[in-house]
């Protein structure tokens, strides 16, 4: 090993190779899953000490939250050397082969007390990561499901969903129509308070005016959508069996309803690119479905299928025009995912074409050696 | 509470058909999830935040027959007593009222003795968003207000508005007697 031969010759090294050490094994728990543990140290010969590593990984896993990138960064600057005095010292601290997984093993054994005080960080840096895995899983969810909506950027979900809740069905309002007297409920629930109970609003008993209840309250309604989308989309999968037999006037096979519910259920479950196939199968069937098909990428045979639907009657024109309307945001949302992705490829290619540079010097200025 | 609660996930699946013996006619599995959708609501937000001395659940693993307590309010005859009632939920339950009756006997003017309250909100009155837990807290409120204009027992409505004082002593013996 030529890395450690050249460490135990010169006596720079020997000024705090531990702490150098106990850093990269530090940094290199946190990084695994970025790089593998050879790269690692074909990097740290390359001259990428750990901040550059921790930087490349900050560019790679560049999440959306600002809060908690600054807190990592934090972490980072924590983690520093303590300044040595002179940048050629740091410069070949950094050059240091004695970054060979196990010689820095071998050092710390030495010192276990800052190892200790690193393995700490490196901890915390992990549970830390792995509530960003957790978080970039839940946003995963959120993208199939249209928006976040358990996400904590709004603190008072809870006391919204209060507000929001229809009180006859005491769910998230579901087509909110809103009375003269400015309450709302679900349009189905005050269709069928009207029936029963007669023309009164449930809640204050003020003369509902007559053809009015049944128009949705847009602005509400859009805004439920945003924020409780897996309400909606189980109150849509839970619905449609029934709806459909309504819509279509005659009766439906059992079977036909139970595979729309089926369909709907799946499109619940799986991710947007796997049920590509099933989209036009299912647009076909029922337009409520058909809403949930709008995070698919718009595909070219979904493209076609809305042509052949029928004409759409002023209920359907706002459901699709809403459904318009939220794949362009998914659009726009998932684009910078895209992004993210390819950013993190160059930077991968980037950080193996620097590494093996590196490796072309050393064994060169080996040779010379 | 939460074992029980958990059991009655189930019971708006098997509503339709797992119980079928017990010759009641279910109207249509709809209706029937639906209702039995909101009761589930109403029992998880009533062990949430139960009003003021009242609870009421389920008697068994039927989410549509529910048992409720109230506590005699201080400062009436009533106090110190407990007061059992049955809660029967209709299926087409909230559009149609929930049928309460007290299982203890009381002395008051708008309960008779087969235990049936006049309670305007549980009849005509009735609005698809009330609650149980409404429902609760207006019973609660006849024991410190009766209504002696709408009597169910015209007697009692008329002595409660002649002599309240014999009244509330009447009140506070029956209290006594049955209601602990």
């Amino acid at each position: 090993m030529v890395g450690v031969d050249d460490s135990n010759k010169s006596p720079r090294f020997s000024g705090n190779p531990s702490k150098k050490g106990q850093e990269i094994v530090g940094n290199g728990q946190k990084d695994e899953v970025l790089f593998s543990p050879g790269f690692r140290s074909v990097a740290a010969m390359a001259g990428w000490d750990e901040e550059a590593l921790l930087i490349a990984s900050l560019i790679v896993e560049d999440t959306p939250d600002r809060q908690f990138k600054q807190k990592k960064r934090s972490d980072l600057h924590s983690l520093k050397t303590p300044p040595t005095n002179s940048r050629r010292k740091r410069r070949a601290q950094r050059r240091s082969p004695a970054s060979i997984p196990v010689a820095v093993l071998n050092l710390d054994e030495d010192e276990p007390k800052p190892k200790q005080e690193s393995e700490k960080v490196s901890r915390e840096e992990k549970t830390s990561l792995e509530v960003e895995k957790g978080r970039g899983d839940e946003e995963v969810n959120a993208k199939s499901n249209g928006v976040s909506s358990s996400s904590p950027a709004i603190p008072c979900l809870d006391r919204l969903r209060e507000e929001l809740s229809c009180a006859i069905c005491l769910e998230v309002c579901y087509e909110p129509s809103t009375t003269s007297c400015g309450h709302s409920f679900c349009k189905s629930c005050l269709r069928s308070a009207a029936d029963r109970c007669g023309k009164k609003c449930p809640k204050c008993r003020q003369l509902i005016s007559n053809g009015r209840y049944c128009t949705v309250n847009t602005v509400l309604w859009n805004t439920i959508q945003l924020l409780f989308p897996q309400e909606v989309e189980a109150r849509k999968a839970a619905d449609s069996a029934p709806e459909s037999r309504e819509a279509k006037g005659g009766v439906p096979s059992r079977t036909r309803s139970h595979n729309t519910r089926n369909r709907a259920v799946e499109a619940l479950n799986n991710s947007p690119e796997s049920d590509n196939g099933s989209v036009a199968e299912r647009r076909r069937n029922h337009h409520r479905i058909r809403s949930q098909s709008l995070r698919v990428p718009s595909g070219t045979s979904s493209r076609g299928e809305v042509t052949r639907t029928e004409l759409p009657g002023q209920d359907r024109d706002a459901a699709l025009a809403l459904r318009l309307q939220r794949e362009e945001f998914m659009e726009a949302f998932t684009e910078p995912d895209e992004r993210r992705r390819n950013s993190l490829a160059t930077a991968r290619a980037n950080l193996r074409a620097m590494a093996s540079r590196a490796i072309n010097i050393r064994i060169s200025r080996g040779r010379r050696d | 509470m939460n074992s029980s609660s958990s059991s009655m996930m189930m019971m708006p699946a098997g509503g339709s058909g797992g119980r079928g013996g017990g010759g009641r006619s279910w109207p249509s599995t709809t209706s029937v999830s639906s209702s039995g959708k909101r009761i589930q609501k109403e029992m998880s937000e009533l062990s949430s935040d139960p009003p003021p001395d009242c609870s009421a659940g389920p008697k068994g693993d039927n989410l549509y027959h529910w048992v409720a307590t109230l506590f005699g309010p201080p400062g009436t005859p009533y106090e110190g007593g407990i007061f059992f009632l049955d809660i029967t939920f209709p299926s087409d339950y909230p559009f149609k009222p929930p049928k309460v009756v007290f299982r203890t006997r009381i002395y008051h003017c708008n309960v008779d003795s087969a235990g049936d309250v006049s309670l305007d909100i549980l009849k005509d009155g009735w609005s698809p968003a009330l609650t149980i837990s409404k429902v609760l807290v207006a019973l609660r409120s006849i024991f410190t207000n009766p209504d002696a204009y709408k009597p169910r027992v015209p007697g009692i409505g008329h002595l409660y508005l002649a002599d309240r004082a014999k009244h509330d002593e009447l009140a506070a013996e029956w209290t006594l007697r049955f209601a602990r």
